[in-house]
């Protein structure tokens, strides 16, 4: 899975072992990371610590709770370390800047990570490399920037502390299927969490023991959350609907149909209305959907709120040549779609206009496309998009058939009861 | 022509005994495990509004709720005791394996037939749904709706690797906790001692449970019906096995 956003003023792009962050209005690219290849077991930074990392994030799976059982630490899932020689691929997973920009969190899939990068203007140095017991499904940092969450398909959420990074991981709740997106409130006081089980649930922390509510309402897997404002979220989901959620009280506010299931969620805060004398607080968000399997390929929306009432209003539908390549990821600009994807098993890049939908090419800066494709040679550029039909329901029918028995068997006693 | 309802329990009726007018368990047999991780085709509300309590219960008045929860109810023995016990509240049975929870759907269906024939209004705050009490009790109950939870003879899940399917662990007790009421208990009882270890110290660790005293578990008076009225529990008795009770209260 490839992972692109935009943190202004930077366009952040991770694919495979390369994040790139460039400027999308020259061709000037502020930096670039290149993980290493035996992520796990020899770093060079703590190539015997990663080892004891992943037998105790092993153990806190087993044990859960921020108790850690000491019996049988390896299982069965801690054997692909060590073995550099035959050690799976590193490709990036997730992507997220701490909220204060000293951090950057990177999960990898292959050899499964978490990587901490102090990010400095030119380069970025290696904090920590963690061992996780499985591939992230998303990760959050806390508003103060001192711990990261991370979600994995099994639907646990660990905790790993930023600052003391030799510090055990914490289990801090578990879903019963893949946990897809996670959110944490700006006062850290609710963590977030959507699933593939139509569920949203909202933990309080740090007592996380405690669930505070659920938005239940959803009707196939919850792909994407965003936080609006101190009480309210929007969520979209396969079930081709977005909605807007008190979250605090698990109440729906709004539900809009959408034109097709959504895979993914991006938003971005836009500036509050400024109506002279209205002073109402409006609060204004756009929204920017990617859809499976339709014509359009990206939607974007714009949100307005006040307290609980809630409206959204189709802005722009972009139909990004939806069907001629397989679009995996997209980032918001203020004016830009910037959308990703595979064409013939290689790694592309598209550009569109929020307003109108359309292609930009003339107002790209000359060569931008082909140099950021050109940062990707070789294997480095090969993408096999991910299956996303795996994320809907399967439903397998045991249940017909039996009754089907049941209604011959109860037919054939009644015949012999008459007879 | 016949209602529904009165459709169902004769068609119940047929795959009964002649003799107890029961339904007979050697239709309805079924092996012991089921994966409750993988999808199974359920028809599960998306909300708690959204459920239609009065097709289980026909005398459900508008202010009643259910209350009592038989988590993995199996053939339904207690949950037919809890409904003679406590006529006043409303029962709820949930059972992952389709023929079991069918076997009670229609042993209920049977009892309550026979008990209109004699003008009896009983086993109607009984029901029994065949759900995946691990993925959806938030769908059926709202924060803080049940009273009591039963969780008797569960699945062992022997093997190390299926821990997380047991339905006592870390991450459910949470949810547990979330349907429970303050005050609220859960009754837990097993032959497998391992077992029974594994349920006390994970409810240990949860800040959210405290186990009662023995004292109260002997005063208890529905604990002398753990030890009688599951048929998993009355099998045990007959092979003069060990049972592990213990009982938690919801902080």
């Amino acid at each position: 899975m490839a992972t692109i956003f935009y943190a202004e003023p930077e366009l952040v792009i991770g694919h495979n072992r390369k994040i790139l962050f460039v400027n999308p209005n020259d061709l000037q690219i502020f930096k670039e990371i290149e993980l290493p290849t035996d992520l796990l077991s020899s770093c060079g930074l703590k190539s015997s610590s990663t080892s004891t990392a992943e037998q105790q994030s092993a153990a806190a799976e087993t044990g859960g709770g921020s108790v850690v059982e000491g019996e049988e630490p390896k299982d069965t899932k801690t054997i692909e370390a060590g073995a550099s020689a035959s050690a799976p691929t590193v490709s990036v997973q997730n992507v997220s800047y701490s909220p204060d920009r000293q951090l950057l969190a990177v999960t990898t899939a292959g050899q499964k990570a978490l990587v901490l990068y102090k990010c400095r203007p030119e380069h970025a140095q290696l904090v920590s490399v963690r061992a996780l017991a499985r591939a992230s499904s998303a990760i959050r940092f806390a508003a103060d920037s001192s711990s990261v969450l991370v979600t994995d398909k099994t639907g646990d959420c660990y905790q790993y502390d930023c600052i003391e990074t030799e510090a055990l991981p914490r289990l801090l709740l578990g879903h019963l299927s893949i946990v897809y997106d996670i959110l944490w409130t700006g006062d850290q006081q609710h963590i977030i969490t959507s699933d593939r089980d139509d569920k949203i649930r909202v933990t309080n922390y740090p007592a996380t023991f405690d669930i505070h509510s659920y938005c239940l309402g959803h009707k196939e897997f919850v792909s994407g959350l965003a936080l609006l404002s101190d009480e309210h979220i929007c969520s979209v989901s396969g079930d081709k609907t977005l909605r807007v959620w008190n979250f605090k009280a698990g109440k729906e506010l709004l539900r809009t149909d959408l034109p097709a299931p959504a895979v993914r969620l991006h938003h971005r805060q836009l500036p509050q209305k400024s109506d002279g004398d209205n002073a109402d607080n409006l609060q204004r968000h756009q929204l920017g959907i990617l859809f499976y399997d339709h014509v359009d390929a990206v939607g974007l929306y714009e949100l307005e709120g006040n307290g609980d009432v809630w409206s959204v209003t189709v802005s722009q539908q972009i139909r990004a040549d939806a069907g001629s390549w397989n679009i995996c990821n997209f980032a918001l600009t203020e004016e830009r779609v910037y959308v990703m994807g595979a064409k013939d098993e290689r790694l592309t890049f598209r550009c569109y206009n929020s307003s109108n939908g359309e292609p930009i090419t003339s107002q790209l800066p000359e060569g931008w496309l082909t140099m950021i494709l050109d940062q990707f040679p070789g294997d480095a550029g090969s993408c096999l998009p991910e299956d996303l039909s795996v994320w809907f329901k399967k439903r397998f029918d045991n249940v017909s058939d039996y009754l089907e028995r049941k209604k011959r068997r109860i037919e054939e006693q009644q015949q012999q009861h008459k007879c | 022509m016949v209602t529904t309802s009165q459709e169902q329990g004769h068609d119940a009726l047929t795959a009964t005994s002649a003799v107890t007018g029961l339904p007979q368990k050697r239709f309805y047999r079924q092996r012991a495990h089921s994966n409750p991780i993988a999808d199974h085709s359920f028809d599960y509300p998306a909300r708690p509004e959204d459920v239609d309590w009065s097709a289980l219960y026909p005398n459900i008045q508008p202010d009643q709720q259910v209350e009592f929860a038989d988590i993995g109810c199996g053939y339904g023995g207690f949950l037919v005791t809890l409904g003679e016990m406590f006529p006043q509240k409303l029962s709820i049975g949930m059972e992952i394996r389709v023929k079991v929870s069918d076997y009670v759907v229609d042993r209920i269906a049977a009892l309550r037939l026979k008990s209109g024939k004699l003008n009896g209004d009983a086993y109607k705050n009984i029901a029994c749904i065949r759900t995946n009490a691990m993925k959806y009790l938030p769908n059926y109950f709202r924060k803080g709706q049940l009273e009591k939870m039963f969780f008797l003879y569960p699945d062992p899940h022997f093997k190390r690797a299926k821990h997380k399917w047991r339905i006592i662990n870390q991450a459910l007790l949470s949810e547990y906790a979330y349907v429970l009421r303050q005050g609220g208990l859960v009754y837990t009882m097993t032959d497998v001692e391992d077992l029974h270890q594994w349920i006390v110290s994970h409810m240990n660790q949860h800040p959210l449970y405290e186990r009662i005293s023995p004292e109260d578990e002997s005063q208890d008076p529905i604990t002398p019906k753990l030890y009688q009225s599951s048929e998993e529990g009355a099998k045990v008795v007959r092979n003069k096995g060990d049972h592990f009770l213990a009982i938690f209260r919801r902080i």
